[in-house]
């Protein structure tokens, strides 16, 4: 069990809370576990389910892209619940294994992803890696291959998954992996 | 959470807990995950204050020039 309990579905009757989770589920990231810790502040809940969701499976940036880079960033946040996640959208749009792993090791120098595509892994990798490297000439770099609306989309959606996944490290802290899988 | 996560667990929230109830932990937790990931992203995109210290609304670029490299809201920030 994680550091702090999450709610049992029964304790939680916000419908729109509810909702939420069940499009949680239906998603795969995050199952219902994180959001059932979030539960126990519902407002914070219903606003932050609602932007993880939104940030990861709509927009314009690839959702499964996006899915490679969330992998990533679990992985580098130490987060085992996070990064042992899957989309169900992503993986059924054709995502597999593989992809992921390149996206998570060396992917400057693999064959499977195109200039943007590299750009968008080097964004989130050097984010928290070396966010002073993250300067006006990454930023002009980026703007090769994307919208500025594109790179609010990726920015965000980094720095909200990213953050999530700290806090849901830390919630597991010493706690088994198994405590914290729902599968 | 910020600069060692590693530390923050069982033992860390059991001492949390003498204080705050499970809902304030989770507001907590939540907030700072929150602004660790967004503060980051921000600090890439090099915002500068809309206003001059005499209360003038200024574009970003006379903004970095009144305010350089080193802004002082980042003083006591660890950086220097």
């Amino acid at each position: 069990m994680p550091c702090i309990e999450p709610l049992a579905p029964g304790e939680i009757r916000d419908p729109e809370l509810r909702a939420l989770i069940e499009r949680c589920e239906r998603l795969g990231v995050p199952d219902s576990l994180f959001p059932r810790i979030l539960a126990r502040v519902p407002d914070y809940a219903r606003a932050l389910l609602r932007a993880m969701l939104i940030s990861h499976a709509e927009g314009n940036v690839d959702h499964k892209l996006k899915e490679i880079i969330r992998v990533q960033l679990a992985r580098r946040a130490a987060d085992p619940y996070f990064a042992g996640l899957r989309s169900a959208k992503a993986m059924a749009d054709g995502l597999d294994e593989a992809a992921i792993a390149a996206g998570c090791d060396d992917y400057e120098r693999s064959p499977r992803f195109s200039e943007a595509e590299k750009w968008a892994l080097r964004y989130a990798d050097q984010m928290y890696l070396n966010p002073a490297s993250v300067d006006a000439a990454f930023y002009a770099g980026m703007k090769q291959h994307y919208s500025e609306a594109q790179i609010m989309e990726l920015g965000a959606f980094i720095a909200l998954h990213y953050g999530m996944q700290v806090f849901m490290r830390t919630l597991a802290n010493g706690v088994p992996a198994s405590a914290t899988s729902e599968a | 959470m910020a600069t060692d996560p590693a530390a923050v667990g069982q033992e860390f929230y059991a001492g949390l807990r003498q204080y705050y109830s499970a809902a304030e932990i989770v507001e907590l937790g939540s907030f700072i995950g929150f602004n660790l990931g967004f503060h980051t992203f921000f600090g890439t995109l090099k915002f500068y204050p809309m206003f001059a210290p005499d209360g003038r609304l200024v574009n970003q670029q006379e903004s970095a020039r009144i305010y350089g490299d080193a802004p002082a809201s980042l003083v006591g920030a660890g950086r220097g």
